[in-house]
């Protein structure tokens, strides 16, 4: 008997918020979309990998989560996830983006980890982080993994070395704010698609929809086994 | 220079007087017992601001018996979702949400709450736009003035909200003063019926007798033509002082601009000379045309710093009387406002075109749209 019952859940799992380069506040961006009926976020703030310049830059100007501060950040959206359930009955999940920023976009990457339970080191290297965020049983999902739109933010490295990490990897973003990544499809990766939302007008963006009950676990599995989704580009 | 600070003096006269209007307006109280069955209708078309808590509002209200109507196009609307959420959390509620794409006329909003409209279960209805919240005695407060004086159609004050944006601080501002002001002079002191679609409670009946939903639904103001309706049956229009919320969080400036342009095109095609008069209660901008003409010189720059300074105060003022959320140092942009206004002002008299929910229209005599191409 399948125990997760089919519904229709408006996804968005890439979310920053003041805690990293986000301009609103966590409880804003979580009333954000509540008002405008999505059933499962996850924020994910960047916690940034600072041994290159490029990191330290991040740190100094605040726009990172640090190991300080990351049980308050933990705390603060365990709050909201109760907030946000019995106000909008939606389902607030705490993640990151770790972030290895590099002057080369070859070698930069950024990991979503959905679900993540004890801060994991951004500087670790790739195989180690992919292993402690599947022992925390969180996803890892691949950001913006291809050629993006503008030039500050291309993250390559995931996506030339896919051969070496693919298995680790849940799902790749095959929609990011207003951009399509088909080499994602063209691979036959599992996919979902985010907004990367940093400012209001990121709600116009891409979005997952999953068709599973709306249970952390059921959505989890959802993704990984990756049959039961659709993307959407939500407009107001 | 003379005949410019003779009409930036009226212009500020003009505006004491309808601030006086308001205050007075504020000032009625007086209670009822009659609470009779009423109908909500919401028709919903894409996501406002706010969407969620504003549903959720009518949703707790203090009235004896009512039913809430959510009318949409489409069940493609992203609203859809959220109205079947506040469904879902009031199950005990009279909550229906009622899908129809049918094109009854040229008025989408029309279109959209039509069959809302006939499924109305009361004869009492009221019609609330989706960017609209409402304290718990919103009903309580407005139904009382449909037992005096052959009161048909009661409209309501409204306070824009919550501004988390310049373009919805620039539309806030413009709702608290101009729009507060201008209505409560409008309803109270003269025979002009000023009834804004936000919230019009009125009897169904008398409605129907006057032509119905069907005789406006190619109008673009159905609010101004449901007040004129009943009023030509005899009946009147009131305003009720309890203030209803317009939430406006994210606007963008061309949002704002686009809403002000469209209504100063129906305000045009309603009011005809009147609309003329608007220009010269608008000191500030006047102020900003002799700034203009006289080559910024020190006695215009003098007279531009002394409209902005006075406008401000008197915006503050307006703000504290409808107990606005706007903080003090916002009003000092509130001038800026004005000047916008008054460029927008001449927008009618070169273009009566409008886009309006994804179409374009031509409006004429009392906003009669004709669909252009």
């Amino acid at each position: 008997m399948n125990d997760c019952k089919e519904e229709e859940l408006l996804c968005d799992f890439h979310i920053h918020t003041t805690y990293s380069d986000g301009k609103l506040p966590l409880r804003n961006v979580v009333d954000i979309y509540g008002q405008t009926g999505h059933d499962c976020i996850a924020i994910t703030d960047h916690l940034v990998d600072k041994t290159g310049l490029v990191g330290k830059a991040a740190h100094s100007i605040k726009a990172s989560i640090t190991e300080n501060n990351f049980n308050e950040y933990l705390e603060n959206i365990a709050y909201e996830t109760k907030r946000a359930l019995d106000k909008y009955n939606m389902i607030v999940l705490a993640g990151v983006e770790i972030t290895k920023n590099h002057l080369s976009k070859n070698k930069s990457a950024h990991i979503l980890i959905i679900d993540i339970k004890k801060f994991i080191p951004p500087e670790l290297d790739y195989k180690k982080l992919f292993l402690e965020a599947k022992r925390q049983e969180a996803l890892i999902i691949a950001a913006h993994p291809y050629h993006v739109l503008g030039l500050d933010k291309e993250t390559l490295y995931l996506w030339n070395n896919r051969n070496r990490y693919a298995k680790y990897i849940d799902a790749w973003e095959i929609g990011c704010n207003k951009d399509l990544f088909n080499v994602v499809s063209l691979e036959s990766y599992p996919f979902v698609a985010n907004s990367d939302f940093h400012k209001p007008s990121h709600i116009h963006s891409w979005r997952t929809l999953l068709y599973c009950k709306r249970e952390v676990k059921c959505i989890k599995k959802c993704i990984k086994e990756n049959t039961r989704v659709a993307i959407k580009f939500f407009r107001k | 220079m003379f005949v410019l600070v003779f009409f930036i003096v009226v212009g500020f006269i003009a505006y004491a007087i309808e601030i006086i209007a308001l205050r007075s307006l504020l000032k009625v109280k007086f209670s009822s017992s009659y609470t009779p069955p009423v109908s909500i209708i919401k028709p919903i078309k894409g996501i406002d601001d706010n969407l969620f808590d504003n549903l959720e509002s009518f949703c707790n209200l203090d009235y004896p018996q009512y039913e809430l109507i959510i009318s949409l196009s489409s069940c493609a609307d992203p609203a859809y979702k959220v109205a079947k959420k506040i469904k879902l959390k009031y199950p005990n509620r009279d909550i229906s949400i009622i899908i129809d794409d049918s094109l009854y006329g040229l008025n989408p909003k029309i279109n959209n709450m039509y069959k809302a409209y006939i499924s109305a279960k009361y004869d009492t209805i009221i019609i609330s736009d989706s960017n609209v919240f409402v304290g718990k005695d919103y009903i309580k407060q407005t139904v009382k003035y449909l037992k005096r004086n052959e009161v048909s159609v009661i409209t309501n004050l409204i306070r824009g909200t919550r501004a988390l944006s310049l373009g919805s601080l620039l539309e806030n501002l413009q709702l608290n003063t101009f729009v507060a002001c201008g209505m409560a002079f409008l309803n109270t002191k003269t025979n002009i019926s000023c009834v804004v679609g936000k919230s019009i409670l009125f009897n169904k009946k008398d409605l129907e007798e006057a032509g119905g939903f069907w005789f406006i639904k190619d109008y673009l103001a159905e609010d101004f033509m449901i007040g004129k309706l009943v009023k030509e049956k005899n009946k009147k229009v009131a305003l009720s002082n309890y203030l209803i919320d317009n939430v406006n969080e994210y606007w963008s400036i061309k949002k704002f601009l686009n809403r002000h342009t469209r209504w100063a095109k129906m305000r045009w095609k309603i009011g005809g000379a009147y609309y003329i008069s608007e220009i010269l209660s608008n000191p500030v901008f006047l102020a900003f045309v002799g700034l203009l003409i006289f080559g910024f010189s020190k006695a215009a720059f003098m007279v531009f710093g002394g409209a902005w300074l006075l406008k401000t105060i008197l915006d503050y003022y307006v703000g504290y009387l409808i107990d606005a959320d706007i903080k003090v140092f916002y009003y000092f942009l509130s001038p800026v406002k004005d000047i916008i206004m008054g460029t927008v002002w001449f927008v009618p008299f070169v273009n009566t075109k409008v886009y309006w929910r994804g179409k374009k229209y031509s409006i004429g005599k009392n906003t009669l749209l004709v669909e252009s191409k």
